[in-house]
């Protein structure tokens, strides 16, 4: 079953004054199984982070739709927006986004919070995953205080506390070291064996070579895809070739 | 390069840099403008023709004093936040290559623009509203004297020094700020700081003991005279307790909801509660600063103006009669002639007289032990300054001419009336005299003038049987006081005519010192003149510091959310993305910016409040009885202030709404 399903999708975007339109996406579509992780290439400028924004109803498109479970998240209503965004997403960014005024636990408890849910009912979420990704101990440490990997864990636990249908992640490996990277990428294996969804967007090889399926964009439109076979270097090894052949511009084969 | 590299470079960055340096030329402009207005004030000439002059002068120079000083503290404070908002220009600039000897010429020019700037305009607007402010002032004390445009080169060069040197101390600070940080650190600079602060529960205990002190002293000293020395205790207790109050207590109380789980974490508080806390922490010492600063126009302003206004009142009380005169030669022919004197000159004059009293009396301290007026302060330990009371002695045949009554006593027995204190005891004692208490008595309607040169709250009206027991008294105060004595004096006063006191007291004043009398001669409304003069003087500095104060009130305001909206934008956009609504962002930091705003406000409103009863009985000392005008005078003030306050609010957060929506998610809707 499609738990995303993005179609025709297209944004325009006009300079203040009204002179020149910058045309981000063309015409994007492709579909997410449940269970599934993909990952999105493009280099700077290919309209990935656009796409992401929209997914993420943080923007909207010019014309085309987003389904998530079969709602269309372009329609609804900016009031619902945040509520819908909170109880349907999580995210990850690559900045981590962690409030400096909250501890650890109270950052990953701020959407809970923000859904009224009680403390009895945020602790007794917490604790699973914490413990899984080996951040009980820092929970009553503040942002400034704990490293870029605990950190990163830290966002990831607020993105899952909220048992989300889909996890969006941007650039999550960007601002960490290769260990911390590589301890991130495993957890997202982890995290989707137990099945949950998780769309990633990277221009790093490394990240998406960790990731199911992997799409490319490129100038606003999905240009190709691979899907896992093999190995992790299997697949490291087919990006590689096919982000040279984007770039040296080959033909586009499906 | 260029000779002119620099001084381009200065100029460009203070324009580019306007939101925050146009405010700081403005206070740099008013504070040069003010200075020189109140120093050359305390220069004019058209003063000396005024009546009181000599207090005039000498409550406008330290007006001038005061204002210099507040200029030093209020100009640093404000380049403090300049140069951390800059700190992160400076960085860059270093790291492109600019050595700190380069940034050294490029503040210095930025220095010496705004010095350049604010004093040439601070200065024309302060020559063009100096006369402006001497008509305000001429204009309190009801006079009119033509006057030209006048213009005080030794205004214009005390401005000169002081504000030379101020700048030059800025520049230095801000060479030591730059010269101390590494560039990494000057990038980073205003991001720094972002800690959450520790409870110090030392310092807010400190800060409640401190404020209960100073609130407890102002409330429970009820002895004028005392309330002026320890009021000034009372100020520094409340001033440093304010001071831990917003630095600490307020934290512990935040960190005290936070720990309360089912509270805390409500979508309301959990995001007030944090944010408050960090606020507090950066903004502490500012909110304090607003809200002394709040306190102090509160009270100088509404006590000078209820001074001001209250000015007939005072000079009614102070001065009972029209015309008053005491002397000390008590004797039946003194007296008989110095009535006759009057006789003759209100005759000569043909002037009619009204509300004739006289009366023999002695007036002197002593300290209240219960029954027994202890009249040798050395005698004890701890001197009581709330148990000093003046004793009026009257002897029985002065108090028959006044109260119109006949009582009788015996010897050793007295009438005894205060104001609002009953006396409890059946006798009283008094160096070595005890007297019996014969009655208290209900009322006494001259009880006013009898007083009028009482200085405490707490006076003893106490009516003696005859001549002789005053004598008595006389000798044995004289013995213990020696030349701090009073002495027995025959008070001598009536009203006239409206207009007539000056003619009455020339003429009068004339014969007593042919004849050779010393006798004390007032005219209540000579001394309406002198005394409106000081009281005048004073106005005008309250209003003039209060101006002062209220537009560093502005500035600090202005400063706090600027800096804040830039903070905050950051957070305001990792919200929205985790899911917060724009409206509920929005409310929430309405509400905290809301809270941060007015708590100096209140705060310094219930500083008020607890000032009341000390700075009415301060007021008594100024002859102000008016407890009800004092305090509609204070209540006004606090309106007028809170009107301007909010206001101020209006502005600044619109500025910081904009600051703070201006980022880049979103912001197309």
């Amino acid at each position: 079953m499609a738990i995303l399903e993005v179609s025709n999708l297209k944004k325009v975007y006009t300079t203040r004054f009204g002179g020149s339109h910058v045309q981000a996406l063309s015409d994007v579509s492709f579909s997410v199984e449940q269970g599934e992780y993909v990952a999105i290439m493009g280099e700077s400028g290919s309209g990935k982070t656009t796409l992401l924004n929209i997914l993420a109803a943080l923007d909207r498109p010019t014309s085309g739709e987003v389904r998530l479970n079969g709602k269309n998240i372009v329609t609804i209503r900016e009031k619902e927006i945040s509520a819908f965004r909170r109880e349907n997403l999580g995210f990850v960014f690559q900045d981590f986004n962690l409030l400096d005024t909250f501890s650890i636990k109270d950052n990953i408890f701020l959407p809970l919070v923000l859904s009224n849910k009680s403390y009895q009912e945020m602790n007794r979420r917490l604790m699973p995953i914490s413990a899984r990704l080996g951040i009980s101990d820092i929970l009553e440490k503040y942002p400034y205080e704990v490293s870029g990997g605990q950190k990163q864990r830290a966002a990831v636990a607020r993105a899952l506390i909220t048992e989300p249908q889909l996890i969006l992640a941007d650039e999550p490996t960007g601002a960490l070291d290769s260990r911390a990277s590589d301890n991130l990428l495993e957890l997202f294996n982890q995290i989707n064996a137990d099945g949950q969804t998780i769309l990633m967007v990277t221009h790093s090889v490394k990240a998406a070579s960790s990731a199911k399926r992997v799409l490319f964009i490129k100038d606003g439109e999905v240009f190709h895809q691979l899907y896992r076979s093999g190995t992790a270097e299997e697949m490291y090894q087919k990006i590689s070739d096919t982000l040279t052949m984007i770039a040296t511009g080959g033909a586009r084969y499906e | 390069m260029s000779r002119l590299f620099y001084p381009r470079l200065a100029a460009t960055s203070i324009r580019k840099n306007a939101k925050t340096y146009l405010p700081y030329m403005l206070t740099c402009i008013i504070t040069v403008a003010m200075f020189y207005m109140i120093t050359s004030l305390s220069m004019n000439k058209g003063i000396s023709e005024l009546r009181g002059s000599a207090s005039i002068y000498s409550v406008l120079s330290l007006g001038s004093w005061v204002t210099g000083l507040f200029a030093l503290i209020f100009l640093y404070y404000t380049n403090s936040f300049l140069i951390k908002r800059r700190k992160k220009e400076f960085g860059l600039y270093n790291i492109l290559g600019m050595e700190k000897r380069h940034l050294s010429v490029m503040l210095f020019f930025e220095c010496l623009f705004i010095a350049l700037v604010s004093l040439v305009i601070g200065l024309t607007a302060g020559v063009a509203f100096d006369k402006l402010a001497f008509l305000l002032l001429l204009s309190l004390f009801d006079t009119k004297i033509p006057l030209g445009f006048e213009f005080h080169w030794g205004a214009l060069l005390s401005t000169l020094l002081l504000f030379g040197v101020i700048f030059a101390l800025l520049y230095l600070k801000s060479l030591f700020h730059i010269h101390l940080t590494k560039p990494i650190e000057l990038l980073k600079g205003s991001a720094m700081g972002e800690r959450e602060p520790k409870t110090k529960w030392l310092l807010a205990i400190l800060g409640l003991l401190c404020l209960g002190g100073g609130y407890y002293i102002a409330v429970t000293t009820e002895n004028p005279a005392a309330a002026l020395a320890y009021f000034f205790l009372a100020v520094i207790l409340v001033i440093v307790g304010t001071y831990c109050l917003f630095a600490a207590s307020s934290i512990a109380l935040l960190k005290f909801l936070k720990k309360r789980k089912r509270f805390y974490y409500q979508p309301r508080h959990f995001i007030s509660v944090s944010g408050m806390i960090y606020r507090m922490k950066q903004n502490a010492v500012g909110l304090a600063n607003i809200c002394i600063l709040s306190t102090m126009v509160l009270v100088m302003v509404s006590s000078t103006l209820s001074l001001y206004c209250g000015l007939n009142d005072i000079m009614k009380t102070r001065y009972p009669r029209d015309i008053l005169m005491h002397t000390e030669d008590c004797d039946n022919a003194s007296v008989e002639a110095l009535n006759q004197a009057v006789d003759s000159v209100l005759g000569q004059k043909n002037i009619q007289e009204k509300n004739r009293v006289a009366y023999t009396g002695l007036s002197f301290g002593a300290m209240q032990q219960g029954s027994y007026f202890n009249t040798n302060p050395d005698s004890t330990d701890i001197v009581d300054m709330n148990a000093v009371v003046d004793l009026v002695f009257l002897p029985l045949e002065s108090f028959h001419q006044l109260s119109g009554t006949d009582q009788v006593l015996n010897n050793g027995e007295i009438l005894i009336y205060s104001d609002d204190r009953s006396y409890p005891y059946d006798t009283l004692e008094v160096f070595d005299l005890k007297f019996t208490v014969r009655e208290k008595l209900e009322q006494f309607e001259q009880y006013d003038l009898v007083t009028a040169n009482a200085t405490g709250t707490m006076v003893y009206l106490i009516v003696v049987p005859d001549n002789a027991a005053i004598e008595q008294l006389d000798q044995l105060q004289q013995e213990v006081y020696g030349e701090n004595a009073s002495a027995v004096e025959y008070t001598l006063g009536f009203d006239v005519d409206a207009g007539q006191g000056p003619v009455v007291y020339r003429e009068l004043k004339q014969t007593l010192d042919t004849d050779g009398r010393s006798v004390r001669l007032y005219c209540r409304e000579d001394q309406l003149e002198n005394a409106g003069a000081l009281y005048g003087g004073l106005f005008f500095i309250g209003i003039f510091l209060g101006m002062l104060f209220l537009i560093a009130t502005i500035l600090i305001i202005y400063y706090k959310q600027i800096s804040e909206g830039y903070d905050d934008r950051e957070r305001f956009e990792i919200m929205q993305k985790v899911g917060l609504d724009r409206t509920e962002v929005k409310r929430s930091i309405r509400s905290q910016v809301l809270t941060v705003f007015f708590l100096p406000l209140i705060t310094a409103g219930v500083h008020v409040i607890f000032a009341f009863p000390a700075i009415t009985r301060i007021l008594l000392l100024f002859g102000m009885t008016n407890k009800l005008l004092f305090a509609l005078c204070t209540l006004g003030t606090f309106l007028v202030f809170a009107l301007f306050y909010a206001l101020v609010y209006g502005v600044t957060a619109k500025i910081y709404y904009k600051i703070v929506s201006s980022s880049p998610t979103r912001a197309d809707e």
